[in-house]
């Protein structure tokens, strides 16, 4: 159940109780859901902003169709009309949502809808991102100074979208694909700088006080970079392995909610990075990376996602598991760990590997563990079935995964099913003596 | 509110000064001629069907131009060197890449391109898409059946005027 959802619950209850008042929950729920990104829209406020994406899409295609019998100044002259009434009106209708928000929508797509007309008329060809560059340029002031945050969402979505697909395809202004030709070259420093900037510009626009999502997407694409045969183009494994997990770490130490809740699609992908370690227990060393460098600018990138994430370990308190001094040292430890293990992957044998896979292992389960007897101090049971679910997702994979046969196997699963066993007692027997104390 | 209308302002100005210079472009007093071309028919998602279009003169091999194996912008110097074609306005000169320069020589008929690698190493000159209506039978024109009919600016850019048939 999220925050709000809670917290409207006790509200209520509580005003059923007659501990406050019906107004004084309503007035208490307002003010925690009006911090919210979008607390101000409405099933019907979604609507709204569908139709005026339908429309738009709907003149797109009208314009696309090519009405090549209409002079082009009269086509020109009717485009500026329609923007000019779209816009106006939207902001004559600002105090009516229901159809301000469609007019917005439709005003944030005015500028595509010309730029496509005018490429029409004049048969322009060119850069394949240009005209949608200029379309989040256009539209960004729309979006920093309206009172909705409908628009800054729709162009922060559009700068990410121009982000992955510019920066990770050849043939454009945004491209850091290495270019092909008999030697491969580097794509030229201004792509970089204006990827950058694009990046900067979405995460910039988003709406809302957090970082979570455009985070998230931040660090999606740099790990796309770094996978793929671009500027950042990263081919040692040990390399690979310690960007990606300082990555998930920085994310996780950096991605908060709205809410102030834990970040769960973060934790979640710490968690599953941590787990995909464990497999480099099958690992064999491969031979063909041997003569390929790593290109300089994308072994920086990992250095570096490498020294924030230990400096955020360091230097802020982790989100991994809540509660006292205790839980925030074992969540440092977990997450200095996991970034610190992938050092086993350098000029790796099979056995660092396997000995990699072993601490990786260890993470888990102390994370389980941790999330179980931090979820029963705290009473929150979603954070001890997570901890279960870790726990018993590592001991399945690894009892399928290194014993296979079905005898070995079947004497794990009672091991672990005893220790699950007495783990519940210990926890149960944790819980009481701390009410015991708080009753004292 | 205010600032709202500022921005309607600015992008109504910025529509209506690149609708004037596109127009402006196109009515330059500059001669048209003629580019044999190659046709394919996609589509664009914001401006509909076009003919997609690769020419002679995209690879260019007169003068210096085999000297150009870099990436970046440079000059062809467009010029008909005896190539011909008839369409409904009569036989038309063809005009093709006579010379290369990396920078703009004063005389008249050079056209800025620029060198990108699209498979192989291309001068891409502006003039790669032909937007028609989604009925107009030169979508389907096959390869050499229709010739480019375009002109250069005073800034040296292509403006692709027409889609020509041969007959």
């Amino acid at each position: 159940m999220s925050y709000y959802k809670r917290l409207k619950r006790d509200l209520l209850d509580a005003a059923a109780a007659g501990i406050i008042t019906p107004e004084q929950a309503g007035r208490a729920w307002d003010k925690a859901y009006s911090s919210r990104t979008f607390a101000s829209f409405k099933a019907a406020h979604w609507i709204g902003a569908a139709a005026g994406l339908f429309i738009a899409l709907g003149a797109s295609l009208i314009i696309a169709s090519n009405w090549d019998k209409i002079g082009a100044i009269a086509k020109m002259a009717a485009f500026l009309l329609a923007f000019a009434g779209v816009a106006e009106a939207a902001q004559r209708l600002d105090d009516k949502p229901a159809a301000a928000i469609p007019l917005e929508t439709l005003w944030f797509f005015m500028p595509v809808l010309g730029i496509g007309l005018y490429a029409q008329i004049f048969q322009l060809s060119g850069d394949p991102v240009k005209p949608y560059l200029a379309w989040a340029v256009l539209s960004a002031p729309l979006a920093v100074l309206s009172r909705r945050p409908l628009a800054a969402y729709l162009v922060s979505l559009l700068l990410f979208i121009v982000l992955y697909w510019g920066t990770l395809s050849g043939g454009n202004m945004l491209s850091l694909t290495l270019l092909r030709g008999a030697v491969e070259r580097l794509p030229q420093a201004w792509h970089c700088a204006l990827a950058l900037a694009v990046l900067g510009g979405g995460v910039w626009l988003y709406p809302g006080k957090k970082l979570g999502l455009p985070l998230g997407a931040a660090v999606a694409w740099t790990a796309l970079l770094l996978f793929n045969r671009t500027a950042l183009h990263l081919r040692s494994e040990g390399l690979v392995l310690l960007a990606v997990m300082s990555l998930a770490v920085l994310w996780l130490a950096w991605g908060d909610r709205d809410d102030g809740e834990r970040p769960a699609l973060p934790l979640l992908a710490w968690t599953a990075a941590v787990y995909t370690m464990t497999f480099f227990w099958h690992y064999r060393a491969n031979e063909y990376y041997g003569g390929t460098p790593d290109t300089a600018a994308g072994a920086a990138v990992a250095w570096c996602a490498f020294a924030g994430a230990l400096a955020s370990v360091a230097l802020k308190k982790q989100p991994l598991l809540p509660g006292g001094k205790t839980e925030d040292t074992l969540a440092r430890a977990l997450l200095a760990a996991s970034v610190l293990c992938a050092f086993f992957l350098f000029g790796a044998t099979e056995v660092h590997a396997k000995a990699m896979a072993v601490i990786a292992n260890l993470i888990l389960a102390a994370f389980g563990a941790g999330c179980i007897l931090a979820g029963a101090k705290t009473s929150d049971e979603k954070l001890i079935n997570r901890g279960i679910a870790v726990i018993t997702l590592t001991a399945v994979t690894r009892f399928f995964d290194l014993f296979g046969g079905l005898l070995k196997s079947g004497l794990a699963f009672i091991v672990t099913g005893l220790a699950f066993a007495a783990l519940a007692y210990f926890v149960n027997r944790g819980r009481k003596a701390l009410i015991e104390a708080v009753k004292k | 509110m205010t600032k709202l209308r500022l921005v309607l302002a600015a992008q109504l100005l910025f529509f209506t000064a690149w609708g004037g210079w596109l127009l402006a472009s196109r009515y330059s007093d500059t001669p048209e001629f003629y580019l044999a071309t190659s046709p394919l028919d996609p589509r664009d998602l914001i401006s509909g069907t076009y003919v997609a279009l690769t020419y002679d003169i995209s690879r260019p091999e007169g003068g210096a131009c085999a000297s150009f194996t870099g990436f970046g912008p440079l000059f062809v110097k467009l010029e008909p060197l005896g190539a011909t074609a008839k369409t409904e306005a009569g036989e038309v000169q063809i005009y093709e890449a006579a010379d290369c320069a990396k920078t703009a020589p004063q005389a008249p008929g050079w056209a800025a391109a620029t060198m990108q690698y699209n498979g192989r190493l291309t001068a891409v000159y502006g003039i790669e898409k032909f937007f028609l209506n989604e009925n107009d039978p030169r979508k389907d024109a096959l390869s050499g059946s229709v010739l480019a009919k375009v002109k250069v600016d005073k800034n040296r850019k292509l403006v692709l005027l027409d889609l020509v048939k041969k007959l």
